[in-house]
């Protein structure tokens, strides 16, 4: 080889190593940094047995840990548990935890922490009551090990356990005891990955590593799986306009961006240092009506409504004009919950059938008293459906009284049947048809329609999948004869990242930071 | 000089002044497209477009569209409407409230000292802070942007009757109406107001600015009238967030506010200017 | 002048008093129970009694007010419901980012203003009066809210030269928080320039037509000694005024700033509140902002008397 040859040559030997390494080095997982996330705002409360309210929900997701957790398919995989068994006749469920499991104050975890931490969140949270209902005696057997015994054969336990949203998380003991149901706990000690550093309201909460988090051993999977926390610190910054948030992670003062207007899509997609995410599905929105009191309780009413819709411009024109930003769908779980959703033909949804509207107005005796239909701009997406669906309701002949108030006021409002008739909500996964909270009658908005309850019930006890399967379409067929709810479509979310982050699972319904390092 | 010929002279005096005459032309032309905001828009302010989100301005929308296609230029127009009501009424309300209480602190020694205190106190409260606290005892809308404007305002201008009031109290055509028994109320009436008119004139022009400008900052922050209302504040706010793929939804409305602004400042700079209390007629 | 100085401070007492009763009729204004709205519908029977106890409002209202006014005089201005600690203790932790941006867009207001206005009134009727002036009217008129929109569009996300919104405290990292402080503080304080500019070229003029100015003329003084030695210091007192009514407009136009630019100042907080309906929060800002206004004010007026012996002896 001549002299300038191999000069070339091993030149190029040396560019290709560099490259290669430094792809490699890219790849590699490093500690350090502090990850800055924008948020919609303040979480009401950092205890997940307290509240539904997704930033509770992602934040205590960091700082806690349930018994199990989702994987990648939506199943339930241990967590804190090591493993159970079931009894033959299927009514005592015998969880193994695992051990050297330490909390945030050096405590180890034991049994009588979960019994603890599960009996508070078996008072307050939906599934917590929910499963418990049927539970006889829950109680630790050993240091390491805790049963219960059903009243009645169940389907839901496990995934009970393993819901991400209003979470079956393990406190300490002490701290369980200490804080009723009712009230949200101020001390906050978990087993998660990353521990509460500070929280100064409506300025930042920080966490931080915690350096004795016990992992898994398995890969990351879904929600659950092994969790490493690379980033020193993870900084929630609450920044309630939505257009300082995506300016802020165009400029780099954010790493992270959640909850962003669809309008800023093609914007963003223009910066180089910025990859948006485009989240599957992000809620699906829905009208809930009153049926404990006022002028909802008419079924022709209710249905008057479904059938005057068009769903498709109102989808359109929330998801900022962009089709591939939302999905029509009439399946009460959405594409990605595989496991429960249904193809079913011939239901009345998305009709617009404006003369079927109008008959059905007539029929339901109505004579144009003004229906009082809550929202709020603080979800900028039920402002906007909420407005398009007056426009097309008036237009067939109905009176709305839209009022416009804040998330907190809705929030308590909706509790009250003398104070509405429809609020505007969006629903996230929910990963049992059990789960369900709108085919409830605790639920705001009261569905206490016979043949949905008994449907329900039998939902929480028949085991078997395939019978299961068969009642929930028998009972989707109910939802939209009985239309306790209107469902709308999918909504898809924004999300921003800077390039700088790595390791994020995009496929998750809600952010998780654990597995995410800084490539800075 | 009669009375009659030194309001004509004033009247001259207004007409020759260019920022009166400017001043007054913008507010009329506001004026006019709140009167006749039906007529002058081409399309219904508050119908819903999805089709045409976010248009920019073309012949069949002017001013372009916003997020639910409703046409820029009719909410603008109608804004006017919202804009001009709570300004015209908060400039009324103030007036007469100012004119009571200024009345009485400029005539009876007795009750000056506390209402003084009483409008010292109520005017250190920020505008915004205080209608926004009001807002959230008694809730969003026009009625409580008015009530709240006014409660904050009205000091300043019970101020401005005072001093006018404390000013010509002592002169000597009022003591003498005093020695021929004619009633306290009487004087105020023929006497005092008449001179407090300029003034209150040119306190009302700012008066007005001012509520227009907070009426849109309520509305920007949410806490005005509903958002569905087409009002200047709530354009501009509906605007903030696609102000990159969509600006004329935010500019609008905003020059719109500077313009009524202008007119207003002008026509109270201009007014100030001809009633330069020296040449008052007694 | 010892004299005017008490008779000053007496004068606040009352001011004050009717200061601290509007902010307590405030909370009585919302129709229904404030306690149920403000812990909502999950509340306890216990909670609420407890709650209703320590607003006070189980007790006649003359009762309730004199409580008010001990509590205040001691410092205690009731407890937050959402953030769950005392009022005071959450309004300090908001005050400095709501301090730094009022004072920076004062100094922006006055370091743009005043010297525009001298440069106005020093040739009157010429291009640079009336460019200035045109400038300072549309200053007065343009929303400052707008303006911020437009600013952060402009800077920081088309050119990229400033960060679009939030803060960085001046004692942990001054250079973060100069550059985070740029725009909210020129948007704040640019419209207020317009209004000093446009006062102080008004007190100018007529200082400059005073019989004193010919004097110092004719003597032989140049016009910028003129201008500055002895006009400017007799004008500086209505600048004086305007510089402390502006302090009270910047406190409440540091809202919308704070709002826009996302600063965790005073201004965010009673937003929140509002929302919120913590209105032991909306009272404690109102107080503080009211009483804040109230003592500028009083320092304006001994300025004046440090600036103006005259005034003392009215």
């Amino acid at each position: 080889m001549s002299p300038g040859r191999f000069r070339r040559s091993s030149v190029a030997f040396v560019a290709l190593l560099a490259f290669v390494s430094s792809a490699a080095l890219a790849q590699t997982p490093r500690r350090g940094g502090v990850l800055r996330v924008g948020n919609l705002g303040e979480p009401p409360a950092l205890d997940a047995h307290w509240t539904t309210a997704s930033i509770t929900e992602t934040l205590t997701n960091h700082l806690y840990e349930g018994l199990y957790s989702l994987d990648a398919s939506n199943r339930p995989i241990p967590m804190l548990a090591e493993s159970h068994t079931v009894s033959r006749d299927g009514l005592t469920y015998t969880f193994k935890l695992r051990q050297s499991v330490k909390f945030h104050n050096g405590k180890e975890m034991t049994s009588e922490d979960v019994v603890a931490s599960l009996a508070r969140w078996s008072k307050q949270s939906i599934y917590g009551k929910a499963l418990f209902a049927q539970v006889a005696d829950w109680r630790a057997v050993d240091r390491y090990t805790v049963e219960m015994r059903l009243k009645e054969k169940s389907a839901i336990v496990l995934i009970s356990l393993a819901v991400p949203n209003n979470f079956g998380a393990i406190y300490p003991k002490e701290i369980a005891e200490k804080f009723p149901p009712e009230v949200k706990v101020t001390e906050y000690v978990g087993t998660g990955p990353f521990k509460l550093a500070e929280w100064k309201p409506d300025q930042y909460i920080r966490m931080v590593r915690f350096d004795e988090y016990k992992s898994r051993a398995e890969k990351p999977n879904g929600y659950g799986g092994g969790k490493t926390a690379w980033v020193d610190e993870i900084r929630w910054i609450p920044v309630p306009e939505v257009a300082t948030r995506v300016a802020q992670v165009e400029t780099g003062e954010l790493e992270f961006a959640d909850d962003l207007n669809l309008d800023a899509y093609d914007r963003l997609q223009t910066n180089p240092n910025v990859r948006t995410i485009v989240s599957k599905p992000y809620y699906w929105l829905v009208a809930v009506f009153n049926k404990k009191d006022g002028l909802m309780t008419n079924a022709k009413l209710r249905q008057a409504w479904q059938a005057a819709i068009d769903i498709e411009p109102i989808m359109k024109n929330v998801a900022g004009g962009r089709a591939e930003f939302y999905r029509m769908d009439s399946s009460l779980a959405p594409v990605e919950i595989a496991a429960w959703h249904t193809k079913l033909a011939g239901l009345p949804w998305n009709e617009h059938n404006r003369d079927k509207a109008r008959r059905l107005l007539k029929e339901a005796g109505y004579r144009g008293e003004p229906i009082r239909f809550m929202t709020t701009q603080e979800y900028k997406w039920m402002y906007d459906f909420a407005l398009l669906t007056k426009q097309q309701l008036e237009d067939v002949g109905f009176t709305i009284d839209l009022q416009v108030v804040d998330w907190a006021t809705l929030v308590k409002r909706r509790n009250n049947p003398k104070e509405y008739d429809v609020f505007t909500t969006g629903m996230g996964a929910f990963y049992d048809p059990t789960h369900h909270i709108y085919l409830t009658a605790s639920w705001p908005g009261w569905t206490t329609d016979e043949d949905i309850l008994r449907l329900q019930a039998e939902l929480a006890r028949e085991t078997d999948p395939r019978k299961r399967m068969a009642l929930w379409e028998a009972q989707t067929r109910q939802f939209y004869e009985k239309v306790p709810v209107i469902r709308y479509g999918d909504l898809f979310g924004l999300r921003a990242m800077r390039t700088v982050v790595k390791g994020f699972n995009e496929r998750t319904e809600r952010i998780r930071f654990y597995n995410v390092w800084l490539d800075k | 000089m009669s009375e009659a010929a030194a309001r004509a002279r004033w009247l001259r005096r207004l007409r020759r002044n260019r920022n009166v005459v400017t001043g007054a032309l913008i507010v009329v032309l506001v004026a006019l497209a709140a009167l006749f905001a039906e007529a002058i828009s081409t399309h219904d302010p508050r119908r819903l477009n999805p089709a045409n989100r976010l248009r920019p301005p073309t012949l069949e929308h002017y001013l372009g569209t916003d997020e639910f296609g409703r046409d820029v230029w009719s909410l603008v127009v109608h804004g006017s409407q919202v804009s001009l009501l709570v300004g015209a009424t908060t400039m009324v309300l103030t007036s007469l409230g100012g004119i009571a209480i200024g009345l009485c602190a400029g005539y009876s020694r007795r009750l000056d000292l506390p209402l003084m205190r009483v409008m010292d106190g109520l005017m250190a409260f920020p505008a915004i802070l205080l209608a926004i606290a009001l807002m959230a005892a008694r809730g969003p809308g026009v009625g409580n942007v008015i009530f709240a404007l006014s409660v904050v305002y009205t000091p300043r201008t019970a101020m401005l009757i005072r001093s006018t009031v404390l000013g010509i109290r002592e002169l000597d055509y009022v003591l003498a109406a005093r020695a021929l028994g004619r009633r306290d109320l009487a004087i105020a009436l023929r006497h005092i107001l008449p001179n407090c008119v300029g003034p209150l004139l040119v306190q009302g022009s700012f008066i007005f600015a001012y509520a227009i400008l907070a009426e849109a900052i309520l509305g920007f922050l949410g806490v005005g009238v509903p958002p569905y209302v087409p009002s200047w504040g709530n354009v501009i706010a509906s605007g903030k967030n696609v102000i990159r793929e969509a600006f004329w939804v935010s500019l609008f409305p905003g020059l719109a506010l500077t313009l009524s602004g202008l007119g207003l400042n002008l026509l109270g700079d201009g007014l100030r200017d001809t009633l330069d209390p020296r040449l008052r007629v007694p | 002048m010892t004299a005017y100085l008490v008779r000053r401070v007496a004068a606040l007492v009352p001011v004050l008093v009717v200061v601290v009763t509007v902010a307590f009729l405030l909370i009585h204004l919302i129709p229904g129970d404030p306690v149920s709205v403000m812990l909502g519908p999950d509340a306890t029977p216990a909670q609420i009694h407890a709650a209703r106890q320590a607003l006070g409002l189980d007790r006649p209202l003359w009762e309730q007010l004199l409580k008010f006014y001990t509590r205040i005089l001691r410092g205690d201005l009731g407890q937050s419901y959402f953030l769950d600690r005392p009022v005071t203790q959450a309004l300090l932790e908001r005050a400095e980012p709501t301090l730094v941006l009022t004072f920076s867009a004062l100094l922006v207001a006055v370091v743009i203003g005043v010297p525009s206005g001298i440069v106005a009134a020093a040739q009157p009727g010429s291009l640079w009066d009336r460019a200035l002036m045109l400038a300072a009217l549309l200053g007065v008129c343009v929303p400052g809210f707008w303006l911020s929109l437009n600013f952060i569009y402009l800077f920081a996300v088309r050119l990229g030269w400033l960060p679009a919104a939030g803060y960085a405290s001046i004692l942990v990292d001054p250079l973060a928080a100069l550059r985070y402080m740029v725009l909210p503080a020129v948007s704040l304080g640019f419209s207020q320039s317009a209004l000093i500019a446009r006062i102080s070229r008004s007190c100018m003029l007529e200082v400059l037509a005073q019989d004193y100015i010919r004097t110092a003329r004719a003597k032989g003084l140049s016009p910028a000694a003129v201008t500055w030695m002895h006009a400017f210091r007799n004008a500086l007192v209505p600048v004086v005024t305007v510089i402390g009514i502006t302090m009270a407009i910047l406190i409440g136009g540091a809202v919308v700033t704070e709002i826009v630019f996302n600063i965790p100042g005073l201004g965010r907080l009673i937003i929140s509140a509002v929302l919120r309906r913590d209105y032991p929060v909306v009272q404690g800002v109102i107080l503080v902002t009211a009483t804040a206004y109230v003592l500028i004010n009083l320092v304006v007026d001994m300025l004046y008397v440090l600036i103006d012996p005259r005034i003392g002896y009215e």
